[in-house]
């Protein structure tokens, strides 16, 4: 079979010494930089890819994507610990996770993130395998009004998902859709809300709004309360969650990496967006909804399952279209490029070598993060049982070095600090960061998609309900949407959110 | 600490202020930056991070890559701009948008023409034109037959409002009596895929990156800009052949110096540029990346910016488009 001759292929290549080499310093680089919040993995890669140049192709593709895919495990860690996210994707752990660690099952809470992890990025790599091509297929189906009617289900989502007021969760949704506008209108190619400075043309960072927002103002709102030293004293004794905890998450992990492999084949989904939509979906069918947001180990094992499938299959555009689904797959490209490899189509026929050498380094790379994660667990505790006036300083001056090297901007550093205040104040109020970022990042979007549709339709709005995938899409929004404002729900899910 | 600034401050006030200038002009005395006005991974850093170590090796000091992406790479350019003109900056950037945003920008920050000053050229890749294989055309007279028999249906996918690519496809749309209409995209890569999935049907693009879509049938290639013919598409007419305007319309990589940097140590700067460009590998690497290796001298660089900017100018003009309002 073509399959398991395809796979022996990639694990020769995989399997030599110096790529296992390479493969192990991407994961322990990219959970290195997953536990430290405010280093992003694309900060990483963006530093680290001078350095690839003289590699092979395959090592370089396979410490790269290493880094990727090692920070979505190490993410965890931090997030379960400290309540700080370590990476994006890593926001919903925290809900539960570190509730788990306050209640004294940071054990278990961390060694079923890794389980998740490594469960879907088993299940991830296999998909690759067998259905990148059909997947890649059903990506190129999705043209502007799809895309639309994908972001306005997103954002509704968001608004589901959120804790707390609908209406703040809206505001919230509201506020990152205009500070997403701020920059060049892809459509006009004109300066929207700019101020005149050069440097918003590109849009207000990414990097630096989720550094400022999450680790940042985490910071400051961390100091304003007393130290709550017994959280970082954390028994680990008891590692292994029980029997009946693991029965209780398969079923939740098997359905995040499923929503996790979709969400990451699509362009601009990945895994910060697979993990929202795993939690929202355990909270909606679970039988005992009020636990989320206590210590409900669903809600630890199935968005960690999903960003990590999501992670991983968000390769399948890259290895076999050769587009880039989001901002670290387009630095991958340039790695390729780099190595004078033109990604597309014909890497997987011309280049068998690289692309099943790089799928099958990511089984492995996923076996080595497990073995660095569950033992090494204690260690990494360790790296956090470091006092605050130590840790705090350090991590901020991370988020600083991080920020500034995106794009060795000083104003980003000044914005950083600015969505740090708006951080705090956020908290305050009551009012999640969430929505807020998922407007940030979904909002540009959806307008982009809906002006291209309607430019392409020449002004005709019926193109979103005439196309089968946008009509299925914003059916299942209006569902949404009749949920949440039906008065027995909304009843029950303010009822749930009473703290 | 003596630096060579406090040096040259030194010997100036000890009665040698005509020793200076011959100073600069022959050594590099510090740490040289290499302004890529774009993100890393795209043509323009490739090629930075390609030349920067043997530049570094001919001169003497470490050359460093230092990204300022913004849109056309304004802020980048802007910055080089306002940098001492002693040959310690440098800015690697697509020559063709260069020269086309001073038409574009009404309030520009700088001035292409006078504050940047042309060291020497790098490299030319040309476009491929493509289109999906839905539309039954194979060349630029079947698509304008095309589009009388089905009007308002051709879409051409632009890197952005005001890209080159963007321009080109309007003047040779006019050319040739076809009326697309251009559909901007965030970037030449989200450019392509809306061609390959249908939802626009046209694309003027790097050859590089629209070429593995051509070979595997999911785009159709039409033609190739520049003088001559892709040694890969050998079937497809060259902009020359088919006598279209802005027949060297493409991606030129070119690298600049600021303002009064002083025409000896450009000369140097060029020099050495041309050798590291005439290494085997070099050229070979470039070559792999879709590109042809084309050095030239400061002089016939200023004169090709000189050209681009009255040719992108009045493209510009006649299409109305302005980025600043």
């Amino acid at each position: 079979m073509d399959l398991i001759a395809n796979l022996a292929t990639g694990f020769a290549v995989a399997l030599t010494p110096a790529n296992l080499a390479f493969c192990f310093l991407g994961v322990l680089i990219g959970t290195l930089v997953g536990v430290l919040p405010g280093i992003a993995p694309i900060t990483t890669i963006a530093i680290l890819l001078p350095f690839t140049f003289t590699l092979p192709p395959a090592s370089a593709m396979i410490m790269l994507s290493g880094i990727f895919y090692g920070a979505q495990y190490g993410g965890s860690t931090t997030a379960i610990l400290v309540n700080l996210p370590g990476e994006s994707s890593s926001i919903v752990t925290c809900l539960d996770g570190h509730q788990m660690a306050k209640q004294g099952r940071a054990g278990p809470a961390l060694a079923i993130a890794a389980i998740a992890s490594f469960f879907a990025g088993t299940i991830a790599t296999i998909i690759i395998a067998v259905a990148s091509v059909p997947l890649s297929a059903l990506a190129l189906k999705f043209t502007a009004a799809e895309y639309f009617s994908l972001m306005v289900l997103g954002l509704t989502g968001s608004i589901a998902l959120a804790h707390g007021s609908a209406v703040k969760a809206v505001a919230m949704v509201l506020l990152g859709l205009l500070l997403g506008l701020v920059g060049i209108d892809v459509n006009t190619g004109l300066p929207r809300m700019t101020l005149g400075i050069g440097e918003l043309g590109d849009g207000i960072g990414f990097v630096a709004i989720a550094i400022g927002l999450f680790g940042i103002s985490e910071l400051m709102i961390a100091l304003s309360r007393p130290q709550d030293r017994t959280l970082l004293s954390v028994a680990l004794s008891q590692l292994w969650p029980s029997r009946k905890e693991l029965k209780d998450c398969l079923p939740a992990m098997l359905r995040g990496t499923a929503i996790g492999s979709i969400l990451g084949v699509l362009p601009g989904g990945g895994a910060a967006l697979s993990s929202f939509a795993s939690y929202a979906v355990e909270k909606k069918i679970s039988a005992t909804p009020e636990r989320f947001g206590r210590g409900a180990i669903e809600g630890v094992a199935g968005p960690e399952a999903a960003n990590n499938a999501g992670a991983q299959t968000s390769f399948i555009p890259l290895l076999t279209l050769g587009i880039p689904g989001n901002a670290i797959m387009a630095l991958m490209v340039g790695a390729l490029m780099i190595q004078g490899i033109q990604p597309g189509p014909q890497v997987m026929t011309a280049q068998p070598q690289l692309f099943w050498g790089v799928i099958a380094s990511m089984w492995l790379g996923n076996l080595m993060l497990v073995i660095l994660n569950l033992p090494l667990v204690g260690l990494w505790v360790s790296l956090l049982r470091v006092p605050y006036r130590i840790l705090f300083p350090a991590i901020a001056l991370f988020c600083c070095i991080g920020t500034y090297s995106i794009s060795n901007s000083q104003m980003d550093i000044g914005l950083m600090l600015l969505f740090a205040l708006a951080g705090v104040f956020f908290v305050k109020v009551g009012a999640e960061p969430a929505p807020f970022i998922l407007g940030f990042i979904l909002g540009p979007l959806m307008e982009e998609n809906f002006r291209r549709a309607m430019n392409l339709s020449r002004g005709d709005p019926m193109v979103f309900a005439e196309r089968p995938i946008s009509a299925a899409l914003l059916v299942l929004t209006a569902l949404l949407l009749v949920v949440l404002i039906l008065p027995a729900v909304r009843a029950k899910r303010e009822e749930v959110f009473q703290e | 600490m003596l630096t060579r600034r406090s040096a040259v401050a030194g010997l100036s006030a000890a009665g040698l202020p005509l020793f200076a200038p011959a100073l600069r002009a022959q050594a590099f005395t510090r740490q040289i930056n290499l302004i890529v006005p774009f993100a890393p991974g795209g043509t323009s850093d490739i090629l930075a991070r390609l030349i920067g170590p043997r530049l570094s090796q001919v001169l003497g000091q470490p050359v460093v890559v230092d990204n300022r992406p913004s849109a056309s790479g304004n802020v980048g350019a802007d910055f080089v701009a306002r940098q001492a003109g002693d040959g310690h900056t440098l800015l690697i950037a697509d020559a063709g948008t260069l020269a086309s945003v001073p038409a574009l920008f009404k309030r520009l920050s700088f001035n292409v023409k006078t504050d940047l000053v042309p060291v020497g050229m790098v490299s030319f890749s040309p476009y491929l034109v493509a289109i999906n294989p839905q539309v039954p055309a194979t060349s630029f007279a079947e698509l304008a037959a095309y589009d009388k028999a089905n009007p308002d249906k051709l879409n051409v996918a632009t890197s952005g409002v005001g890209a080159v690519n963007h321009l080109t496809a309007m003047v040779v749309g006019k050319h040739f009596g076809i009326k697309w209409s251009a559909v901007p995209y965030r970037g030449g890569a989200a450019a392509v895929r809306g061609v390959v999935s249908g939802e626009s049907n046209v694309i003027f693009n790097g050859a590089i990156a629209t070429l593995p879509f051509v070979t595997q049938g999911q785009l159709k290639g039409i033609a190739v800009s520049g003088e001559k013919r892709l040694e890969a598409l050998p079937n497809l007419p060259s902009f020359k052949e088919l006598n279209t305007p802005v027949q060297d319309a493409g991606s030129w990589q070119g690298i600049y110096a600021s303002k009064g940097t002083p025409p000896p140590v450009v000369s140097r700067l060029n020099e050495e540029l041309n050798k590291v460009l005439a290494q085997a590998d070099i050229v070979a690497k470039i070559r792999e990346l879709g590109s042809d290796v084309r050095a030239n001298s400061p002089a016939s660089f200023a004169a090709w910016m000189d050209k681009a900017m009255v040719e992108w100018g009045e493209v510009v003009k006649a299409e109305n488009i302005s980025l600043d309002g």
